[in-house]
Protein backbone atom coordinates (compact mmCIF):
# COMPACT_ATOMS: atom_id res chain seq x y z
CA UNK A 1 0.00 0.00 0.00
CA UNK A 2 1.20 3.40 -0.75
CA UNK A 3 1.74 6.41 1.38
CA UNK A 4 -1.97 8.37 1.76
CA UNK A 5 -1.59 10.12 5.14
CA UNK A 6 0.33 13.45 5.66
CA UNK A 7 0.51 14.72 9.14
CA UNK A 8 0.59 18.48 10.48
CA UNK A 9 1.85 20.63 13.58
CA UNK A 10 -1.56 21.77 13.89
CA UNK A 11 -5.23 21.73 13.20
CA UNK A 12 -5.14 25.21 10.57
CA UNK A 13 -2.08 23.83 8.80
CA UNK A 14 -4.74 20.55 8.01
CA UNK A 15 -7.22 22.65 6.94
CA UNK A 16 -5.25 25.32 5.17
CA UNK A 17 -3.24 22.38 3.05
CA UNK A 18 -6.62 20.69 2.31
CA UNK A 19 -8.21 24.22 1.07
CA UNK A 20 -4.99 24.60 -0.75
CA UNK A 21 -5.36 20.73 -2.48
CA UNK A 22 -8.85 21.84 -3.37
CA UNK A 23 -7.86 24.54 -4.88
CA UNK A 24 -5.41 21.67 -7.58
CA UNK A 25 -8.61 19.72 -8.02
CA UNK A 26 -6.76 17.26 -5.39
CA UNK A 27 -9.28 14.93 -3.13
CA UNK A 28 -8.36 15.87 0.57
CA UNK A 29 -9.99 14.69 3.83
CA UNK A 30 -9.54 15.63 7.09
CA UNK A 31 -9.31 12.47 9.27
CA UNK A 32 -7.97 11.71 13.01
CA UNK A 33 -4.35 10.42 13.24
CA UNK A 34 -4.31 7.09 14.26
CA UNK A 35 -3.28 6.67 17.94
CA UNK A 36 0.36 5.04 17.05
CA UNK A 37 1.36 8.18 14.96
CA UNK A 38 -0.13 10.73 17.41
CA UNK A 39 3.20 11.35 19.21
CA UNK A 40 3.89 14.51 17.99
CA UNK A 41 0.99 15.20 15.32
CA UNK A 42 -1.58 17.79 16.09
CA UNK A 43 -4.41 14.87 15.82
CA UNK A 44 -5.51 15.57 12.56
CA UNK A 45 -4.09 14.99 9.17
CA UNK A 46 -5.17 14.77 5.79
CA UNK A 47 -5.82 11.83 3.43
CA UNK A 48 -4.87 11.66 -0.13
CA UNK A 49 -5.55 8.72 -1.88
CA UNK A 50 -4.71 9.99 -5.55
CA UNK A 51 -1.97 12.29 -6.53
CA UNK A 52 0.26 11.92 -3.22
CA UNK A 53 3.34 12.91 -4.08
CA UNK A 54 1.86 15.58 -6.02
CA UNK A 55 -0.14 17.02 -3.08
CA UNK A 56 2.96 16.75 -0.15
CA UNK A 57 4.64 18.98 -3.36
CA UNK A 58 1.74 21.66 -3.31
CA UNK A 59 1.62 21.99 0.36
CA UNK A 60 5.34 22.27 1.02
CA UNK A 61 6.14 24.86 -1.84
CA UNK A 62 3.41 26.82 0.17
CA UNK A 63 5.62 26.69 3.18
CA UNK A 64 3.01 24.86 5.18
CA UNK A 65 4.92 22.26 7.62
CA UNK A 66 4.39 19.01 7.08
CA UNK A 67 5.44 16.69 10.26
CA UNK A 68 5.16 13.41 7.98
CA UNK A 69 3.75 10.97 6.25
CA UNK A 70 2.60 7.64 6.59
CA UNK A 71 0.03 4.47 5.24
CA UNK A 72 -3.15 3.83 7.18
CA UNK A 73 -5.58 1.49 5.77
CA UNK A 74 -9.12 3.89 6.66
CA UNK A 75 -11.32 1.63 4.57
CA UNK B 1 -34.59 52.21 21.10
CA UNK B 2 -31.70 54.85 19.19
CA UNK B 3 -28.34 53.07 20.25
CA UNK B 4 -25.38 55.13 19.51
CA UNK B 5 -22.76 53.55 22.32
CA UNK B 6 -21.21 51.71 19.65
CA UNK B 7 -17.92 52.44 20.83
CA UNK B 8 -18.77 49.91 23.48
CA UNK B 9 -20.22 47.52 21.87
CA UNK B 10 -21.91 47.74 18.73
CA UNK B 11 -25.95 46.74 18.49
CA UNK B 12 -28.04 45.82 17.22
CA UNK B 13 -25.90 42.75 15.59
CA UNK B 14 -26.73 41.57 11.95
CA UNK B 15 -29.14 38.86 11.96
CA UNK B 16 -26.47 36.36 10.51
CA UNK B 17 -24.78 36.73 13.92
CA UNK B 18 -27.35 35.94 15.74
CA UNK B 19 -28.28 33.12 13.53
CA UNK B 20 -24.86 32.00 13.65
CA UNK B 21 -24.41 31.75 17.19
CA UNK B 22 -27.60 30.28 17.26
CA UNK B 23 -26.88 27.35 14.91
CA UNK B 24 -23.49 27.02 16.29
CA UNK B 25 -25.02 26.17 19.88
CA UNK B 26 -28.00 24.32 18.46
CA UNK B 27 -25.67 22.45 15.33
CA UNK B 28 -22.00 22.57 15.91
CA UNK B 29 -21.73 22.48 19.80
CA UNK B 30 -18.71 20.22 20.11
CA UNK B 31 -15.29 21.11 21.30
CA UNK B 32 -13.44 22.32 18.12
CA UNK B 33 -10.08 20.25 17.17
CA UNK B 34 -10.08 17.93 20.06
CA UNK B 35 -12.54 15.04 18.34
CA UNK B 36 -12.69 13.47 15.41
CA UNK B 37 -16.41 13.21 14.99
CA UNK B 38 -18.43 15.11 12.67
CA UNK B 39 -19.90 17.58 14.96
CA UNK B 40 -16.38 18.75 16.25
CA UNK B 41 -14.79 18.35 13.09
CA UNK B 42 -17.77 20.97 11.50
CA UNK B 43 -17.22 22.98 14.86
CA UNK B 44 -13.25 23.29 13.89
CA UNK B 45 -14.38 24.35 10.15
CA UNK B 46 -16.38 27.22 11.45
CA UNK B 47 -13.28 28.40 13.36
CA UNK B 48 -11.06 27.86 10.10
CA UNK B 49 -13.54 29.54 8.38
CA UNK B 50 -13.91 32.63 10.73
CA UNK B 51 -10.00 32.97 10.82
CA UNK B 52 -9.63 32.80 7.02
CA UNK B 53 -11.93 35.88 6.59
CA UNK B 54 -10.57 37.75 9.03
CA UNK B 55 -6.89 36.85 7.47
CA UNK B 56 -8.21 37.98 4.31
CA UNK B 57 -10.34 41.01 6.01
CA UNK B 58 -6.92 42.40 7.15
CA UNK B 59 -4.33 41.10 4.33
CA UNK B 60 -3.03 38.82 7.02
CA UNK B 61 -0.19 36.46 5.86
CA UNK B 62 -2.28 33.44 6.47
CA UNK B 63 -5.31 32.04 8.35
CA UNK B 64 -2.83 30.48 11.34
CA UNK B 65 -1.18 34.46 12.40
CA UNK B 66 -5.24 35.23 13.23
CA UNK B 67 -5.74 34.33 17.01
CA UNK B 68 -8.82 34.27 18.74
CA UNK B 69 -9.15 36.13 21.85
CA UNK B 70 -11.59 37.46 24.26
CA UNK B 71 -11.77 40.64 23.26
CA UNK B 72 -9.16 43.39 22.58
CA UNK B 73 -7.93 43.75 25.98
CA UNK B 74 -6.61 40.29 26.11
CA UNK B 75 -5.12 40.67 22.82
CA UNK B 76 -3.46 43.42 23.64
CA UNK B 77 -2.20 42.17 27.38
CA UNK B 78 -1.14 39.33 25.41
CA UNK B 79 1.25 41.09 23.14
CA UNK B 80 2.32 43.89 26.36
CA UNK B 81 2.80 41.04 28.60
CA UNK B 82 4.51 38.75 26.33
CA UNK B 83 7.28 41.15 24.56
CA UNK B 84 8.52 43.32 27.66
CA UNK B 85 10.44 42.08 30.01
CA UNK B 86 13.13 43.72 32.55
CA UNK B 87 14.92 46.73 31.81
CA UNK B 88 12.61 47.12 28.58
CA UNK B 89 10.55 50.30 27.72
CA UNK B 90 7.55 50.61 25.89
CA UNK B 91 6.07 54.33 24.19
CA UNK B 92 2.15 54.58 24.01
CA UNK B 93 0.42 57.44 22.49
CA UNK B 94 -1.47 59.83 25.17
CA UNK B 95 -4.51 58.75 23.96
CA UNK B 96 -4.43 55.19 24.59
CA UNK B 97 -6.94 52.95 26.13
CA UNK B 98 -6.75 51.18 30.05
CA UNK B 99 -6.48 48.04 28.06
CA UNK B 100 -2.97 49.52 26.90
CA UNK B 101 -1.93 51.85 30.42
CA UNK B 102 -2.82 49.13 32.63
CA UNK B 103 -0.70 46.59 31.65
CA UNK B 104 1.91 48.75 31.53
CA UNK B 105 1.63 49.85 34.71
CA UNK B 106 1.25 46.59 36.07
CA UNK B 107 4.73 45.59 34.34
CA UNK B 108 6.40 48.30 36.46
CA UNK B 109 6.67 45.99 39.09
CA UNK B 110 8.85 43.71 36.91
CA UNK B 111 10.97 46.41 35.93
CA UNK B 112 9.19 47.49 32.94
CA UNK B 113 8.81 51.29 32.41
CA UNK B 114 7.22 53.72 29.35
CA UNK B 115 6.88 56.80 27.78
CA UNK B 116 3.53 58.86 27.02
CA UNK B 117 3.99 60.44 23.33
CA UNK B 118 2.02 63.31 23.02
CA UNK B 119 -0.68 63.45 20.20
CA UNK B 120 -1.13 66.57 18.43
CA UNK B 121 -4.67 67.65 17.08
CA UNK B 122 -4.65 67.06 13.05
CA UNK B 123 -0.80 67.72 12.85
CA UNK B 124 1.36 64.65 12.04
CA UNK B 125 4.58 65.46 11.92
CA UNK B 126 4.57 67.23 15.41
CA UNK B 127 2.69 63.41 16.56
CA UNK B 128 5.37 61.45 14.79
CA UNK B 129 8.19 63.78 16.45
CA UNK B 130 6.70 63.10 20.03
CA UNK B 131 6.92 59.30 19.18
CA UNK B 132 10.69 59.68 18.41
CA UNK B 133 11.66 61.86 21.53
CA UNK B 134 9.55 59.24 23.60
CA UNK B 135 11.76 56.60 21.94
CA UNK B 136 14.59 55.36 23.93
CA UNK B 137 17.43 53.06 23.59
CA UNK B 138 15.94 50.24 25.88
CA UNK B 139 12.51 50.99 23.87
CA UNK B 140 11.42 47.34 22.60
CA UNK B 141 7.82 48.12 21.59
CA UNK B 142 5.19 50.93 21.02
CA UNK B 143 1.83 50.40 21.12
CA UNK B 144 -0.77 52.88 19.92
CA UNK B 145 -4.22 52.82 19.27
CA UNK B 146 -5.61 53.72 15.53
CA UNK B 147 -8.21 56.47 16.38
CA UNK B 148 -9.44 57.63 20.02
CA UNK B 149 -12.32 55.94 21.77
CA UNK B 150 -13.11 59.54 23.02
CA UNK B 151 -12.67 61.68 20.42
CA UNK B 152 -12.47 60.11 17.46
CA UNK B 153 -9.10 61.56 16.30
CA UNK B 154 -6.99 59.04 13.65
CA UNK B 155 -3.28 58.68 14.70
CA UNK B 156 -1.03 58.10 11.64
CA UNK B 157 -0.07 54.75 12.89
CA UNK B 158 1.47 53.50 9.39
CA UNK B 159 4.20 56.51 10.08
CA UNK B 160 4.95 55.32 13.22
CA UNK B 161 5.01 51.78 13.09
CA UNK B 162 7.53 52.61 9.82
CA UNK B 163 9.93 54.63 12.00
CA UNK B 164 9.42 51.76 15.06
CA UNK B 165 10.86 49.68 11.81
CA UNK B 166 13.78 52.05 11.60
CA UNK B 167 14.82 51.93 14.92
CA UNK B 168 14.08 48.13 15.42
CA UNK B 169 11.22 48.38 17.43
CA UNK B 170 7.89 46.54 17.41
CA UNK B 171 4.82 48.06 16.86
CA UNK B 172 1.38 47.07 18.23
CA UNK B 173 -2.01 48.61 17.15
CA UNK B 174 -5.01 49.07 18.76
CA UNK B 175 -7.22 48.73 16.00
CA UNK B 176 -10.97 48.49 18.63
CA UNK B 177 -12.32 51.81 17.33
CA UNK B 178 -11.59 51.31 13.61
CA UNK B 179 -11.54 47.38 12.43
CA UNK B 180 -14.52 47.16 10.11
CA UNK B 181 -14.41 50.71 10.23
CA UNK B 182 -11.71 51.94 8.65
CA UNK B 183 -9.45 49.95 6.02
CA UNK B 184 -6.69 48.24 7.77
CA UNK B 185 -4.41 46.38 5.76
CA UNK B 186 -0.85 44.19 6.71
CA UNK B 187 0.36 43.65 3.65
CA UNK B 188 3.36 45.29 3.10
CA UNK B 189 2.96 47.03 6.43
CA UNK B 190 5.14 47.66 9.32
CA UNK B 191 2.77 46.82 11.67
CA UNK B 192 3.51 43.99 13.89
CA UNK B 193 0.78 43.14 15.81
CA UNK B 194 -3.35 44.03 15.36
CA UNK B 195 -5.25 43.40 18.55
CA UNK B 196 -9.04 44.60 17.84
CA UNK B 197 -12.23 43.78 19.52
CA UNK B 198 -14.38 41.29 17.35
CA UNK B 199 -17.68 42.80 18.96
CA UNK B 200 -17.23 46.45 18.03
CA UNK B 201 -16.78 47.65 14.11
CA UNK B 202 -16.39 43.96 13.10
CA UNK B 203 -19.89 43.61 14.71
CA UNK B 204 -19.25 39.60 16.14
CA UNK B 205 -21.07 39.35 19.38
CA UNK B 206 -19.24 40.12 23.28
CA UNK B 207 -16.44 37.73 24.40
CA UNK B 208 -14.27 38.07 20.94
CA UNK B 209 -11.34 39.16 19.64
CA UNK B 210 -8.69 38.94 17.56
CA UNK B 211 -4.78 39.22 17.90
CA UNK B 212 -3.23 39.16 14.32
CA UNK B 213 0.45 38.60 14.19
CA UNK B 214 2.11 39.82 11.33
CA UNK B 215 6.07 39.31 12.20
CA UNK B 216 8.77 36.29 12.98
CA UNK B 217 8.76 37.31 16.51
CA UNK B 218 6.07 36.12 18.45
CA UNK B 219 5.11 37.28 22.40
CA UNK B 220 5.36 34.51 25.49
CA UNK B 221 2.07 33.04 25.82
CA UNK B 222 0.35 34.44 29.05
CA UNK B 223 -1.87 31.20 29.59
CA UNK B 224 -0.73 27.39 28.96
CA UNK B 225 -2.67 24.33 28.28
CA UNK B 226 -5.16 21.64 26.58
CA UNK B 227 -5.08 22.46 22.84
CA UNK B 228 -6.31 19.75 21.22
CA UNK B 229 -2.92 19.45 19.40
CA UNK B 230 0.94 17.47 20.13
CA UNK B 231 -1.04 16.82 23.20
CA UNK B 232 2.17 14.42 24.61
CA UNK B 233 4.42 17.26 24.31
CA UNK B 234 4.68 18.89 27.93
CA UNK B 235 5.14 22.33 26.90
CA UNK B 236 2.69 24.65 24.96
CA UNK B 237 3.71 24.21 21.26
CA UNK B 238 5.17 27.16 19.42
CA UNK B 239 2.75 27.14 16.76
CA UNK B 240 0.65 29.48 15.57
CA UNK B 241 -2.38 29.84 16.58
CA UNK B 242 -2.21 27.17 18.95
CA UNK B 243 0.22 28.67 21.33
CA UNK B 244 -2.04 31.16 22.13
CA UNK B 245 -5.27 29.31 22.30
CA UNK B 246 -5.42 26.96 25.28
CA UNK B 247 -8.77 25.81 26.74
CA UNK B 248 -12.09 25.45 25.01
CA UNK B 249 -12.64 28.15 23.02
CA UNK B 250 -16.09 30.54 22.36
CA UNK B 251 -16.98 28.54 19.95
CA UNK B 252 -20.81 30.14 19.10
CA UNK B 253 -19.14 33.52 19.51
CA UNK B 254 -16.70 32.77 16.64
CA UNK B 255 -19.45 31.66 14.71
CA UNK B 256 -20.99 34.74 14.89
CA UNK B 257 -17.56 36.71 14.73
CA UNK B 258 -17.54 34.99 10.86
CA UNK B 259 -20.41 36.34 10.04
CA UNK B 260 -19.92 39.73 11.76
CA UNK B 261 -16.56 40.13 9.02
CA UNK B 262 -18.82 38.64 6.47
CA UNK B 263 -21.35 41.26 6.64
CA UNK B 264 -18.68 43.86 6.89
CA UNK B 265 -16.72 42.44 3.47
CA UNK B 266 -20.17 42.31 1.82
CA UNK B 267 -20.99 46.05 2.62
CA UNK B 268 -17.26 47.02 2.19
CA UNK B 269 -15.48 49.05 4.48
CA UNK B 270 -14.78 52.16 2.27
CA UNK B 271 -18.48 52.29 1.91
CA UNK B 272 -19.30 51.92 5.95
CA UNK B 273 -16.23 54.44 6.52
CA UNK B 274 -18.41 56.60 4.10
CA UNK B 275 -22.03 56.07 5.82
CA UNK B 276 -20.90 56.47 9.27
CA UNK B 277 -18.83 59.42 8.84
CA UNK B 278 -21.58 61.00 6.58
CA UNK B 279 -23.89 60.47 9.80
CA UNK B 280 -21.03 62.04 12.92
CA UNK B 281 -20.66 65.13 10.32
CA UNK B 282 -24.20 65.50 10.72
CA UNK B 283 -24.50 64.96 14.48
CA UNK B 284 -21.54 67.47 14.54
CA UNK B 285 -23.11 70.35 12.40
CA UNK B 286 -26.13 69.76 14.56
CA UNK B 287 -24.50 70.22 18.11
CA UNK B 288 -22.05 73.18 16.21
CA UNK B 289 -25.17 75.32 16.06
CA UNK B 290 -26.43 74.32 20.10
CA UNK B 291 -25.79 76.97 22.14
CA UNK B 292 -24.27 75.24 25.52
CA UNK B 293 -23.00 72.50 23.83
CA UNK B 294 -19.28 72.34 24.09
CA UNK B 295 -17.45 69.95 21.11
CA UNK B 296 -13.51 69.19 21.20
CA UNK B 297 -13.04 68.64 17.92
CA UNK B 298 -13.10 69.82 14.40
CA UNK B 299 -16.43 68.73 12.24
CA UNK B 300 -15.07 64.89 11.85
CA UNK B 301 -13.44 64.06 8.28
CA UNK B 302 -11.74 60.10 7.02
CA UNK B 303 -8.42 61.37 6.59
CA UNK B 304 -8.24 62.49 10.43
CA UNK B 305 -10.96 61.04 11.95
CA UNK B 306 -13.08 58.16 12.70
CA UNK B 307 -16.83 59.02 13.37
CA UNK B 308 -17.14 59.56 17.14
CA UNK B 309 -18.14 62.89 18.58
CA UNK B 310 -17.57 63.60 22.27
CA UNK B 311 -19.85 66.63 24.11
CA UNK B 312 -20.59 68.29 26.79
CA UNK B 313 -23.55 70.68 27.15
CA UNK B 314 -22.93 73.73 29.65
CA UNK B 315 -23.50 73.31 33.44
CA UNK B 316 -24.89 69.57 33.11
CA UNK B 317 -22.90 66.93 34.30
CA UNK B 318 -21.77 64.04 31.28
CA UNK B 319 -23.93 61.43 33.27
CA UNK B 320 -26.63 63.65 34.01
CA UNK B 321 -26.94 64.22 30.20
CA UNK B 322 -26.78 60.79 29.24
CA UNK B 323 -29.35 59.74 31.77
CA UNK B 324 -31.55 62.08 30.75
CA UNK B 325 -31.29 60.45 26.95
CA UNK B 326 -31.50 57.28 28.06
CA UNK B 327 -35.29 58.26 29.09
CA UNK B 328 -35.71 59.47 25.58
CA UNK B 329 -34.80 56.13 24.76
CA UNK B 330 -31.34 57.21 23.34
CA UNK B 331 -28.15 54.82 24.28
CA UNK B 332 -24.84 56.65 24.49
CA UNK B 333 -21.66 56.68 27.11
CA UNK B 334 -20.81 59.25 29.56
CA UNK B 335 -17.54 59.72 31.70
CA UNK B 336 -14.30 58.52 30.87
CA UNK B 337 -14.74 56.04 28.87
CA UNK B 338 -11.87 53.96 30.30
CA UNK B 339 -9.26 56.42 28.21
CA UNK B 340 -8.12 58.41 31.59
CA UNK B 341 -4.88 59.50 29.70
CA UNK B 342 -7.29 60.88 26.42
CA UNK B 343 -9.49 62.85 28.75
CA UNK B 344 -6.33 64.09 30.72
CA UNK B 345 -4.51 65.18 27.22
CA UNK B 346 -8.00 67.17 26.21
CA UNK B 347 -8.49 68.56 29.72
CA UNK B 348 -11.63 67.12 30.10
CA UNK B 349 -10.85 64.30 33.33
CA UNK B 350 -12.89 66.36 35.93
CA UNK B 351 -16.00 66.06 33.34
CA UNK B 352 -15.95 63.28 31.18
CA UNK B 353 -17.90 63.82 27.99
CA UNK B 354 -20.69 62.55 26.30
CA UNK B 355 -19.81 60.21 23.27
CA UNK B 356 -22.33 59.06 20.50
CA UNK B 357 -20.73 57.08 17.82
CA UNK B 358 -22.82 55.46 15.13
CA UNK B 359 -22.86 51.91 13.31
CA UNK B 360 -24.34 51.29 9.69
CA UNK B 361 -27.59 50.46 11.75
CA UNK B 362 -27.81 54.40 12.37
CA UNK B 363 -30.32 56.47 9.85
CA UNK B 364 -30.50 60.64 9.55
CA UNK B 365 -33.88 60.15 10.87
CA UNK B 366 -32.03 58.88 14.12
CA UNK B 367 -29.74 61.50 14.01
CA UNK B 368 -32.50 64.19 13.52
CA UNK B 369 -34.00 62.46 16.70
CA UNK B 370 -30.85 62.98 18.94
CA UNK B 371 -30.48 66.34 18.26
CA UNK B 372 -33.92 67.26 18.41
CA UNK B 373 -33.92 65.48 21.87
CA UNK B 374 -30.80 67.59 23.20
CA UNK B 375 -32.43 70.13 22.36
CA UNK B 376 -34.90 69.48 24.30
CA UNK B 377 -32.96 68.83 27.06
CA UNK B 378 -30.94 71.81 27.30
CA UNK B 379 -34.11 74.02 26.74
CA UNK B 380 -34.91 72.57 30.16
CA UNK B 381 -31.77 72.18 31.91
CA UNK B 382 -32.70 75.16 34.38
CA UNK B 383 -35.82 73.49 35.17
CA UNK B 384 -34.09 69.78 35.71
CA UNK B 385 -31.38 71.37 38.26
CA UNK B 386 -34.69 72.85 39.86
CA UNK B 387 -35.91 69.49 40.23
CA UNK B 388 -32.51 68.00 41.39
CA UNK B 389 -31.75 70.73 44.10
CA UNK B 390 -35.68 69.97 45.61
CA UNK B 391 -35.35 66.32 45.41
Amino acid sequence: MEKNLIMFNSLTQVMQSRDLLKKHRIDARMVRTPSRLRQKSCGYSLLVTHRFDEALNIINNNGIGVLGTATVDFR
Amino acid sequence: MIYLDNGATTFPKPRSVTQAVNNALLKKGANPGRSGHKMSMKAAEVMYNCRKNAAELFDADSPEKVIFTLNCTTALNTVIKGILHKGDHAVISSLEHNAVLRPLEALKSNGVTYSVADYEPYDDEKTIDSFRRAINEKTRLVICTHASNVFGYKLPVERIAALCRIYGIMFCLDAAQTAGVVPISLKDSCIDFLCTAGHKGLYGPMGTGLLIINCDTTPESLIQGGTGSMSSQRTQPELLPDKYESGTPNLSGIAGLNEGIKFVKNKGIANIERYEMRLAQRLYDKLSRMKDVILYTNRPDSDTSVPVISFNVKDLDSEYVAAKLSDYNIAVRAGLHCAPLAHEFMGTDETGTVRAVVSVFISEEDINYFAATLYKIIKFKKQYKKVEINN
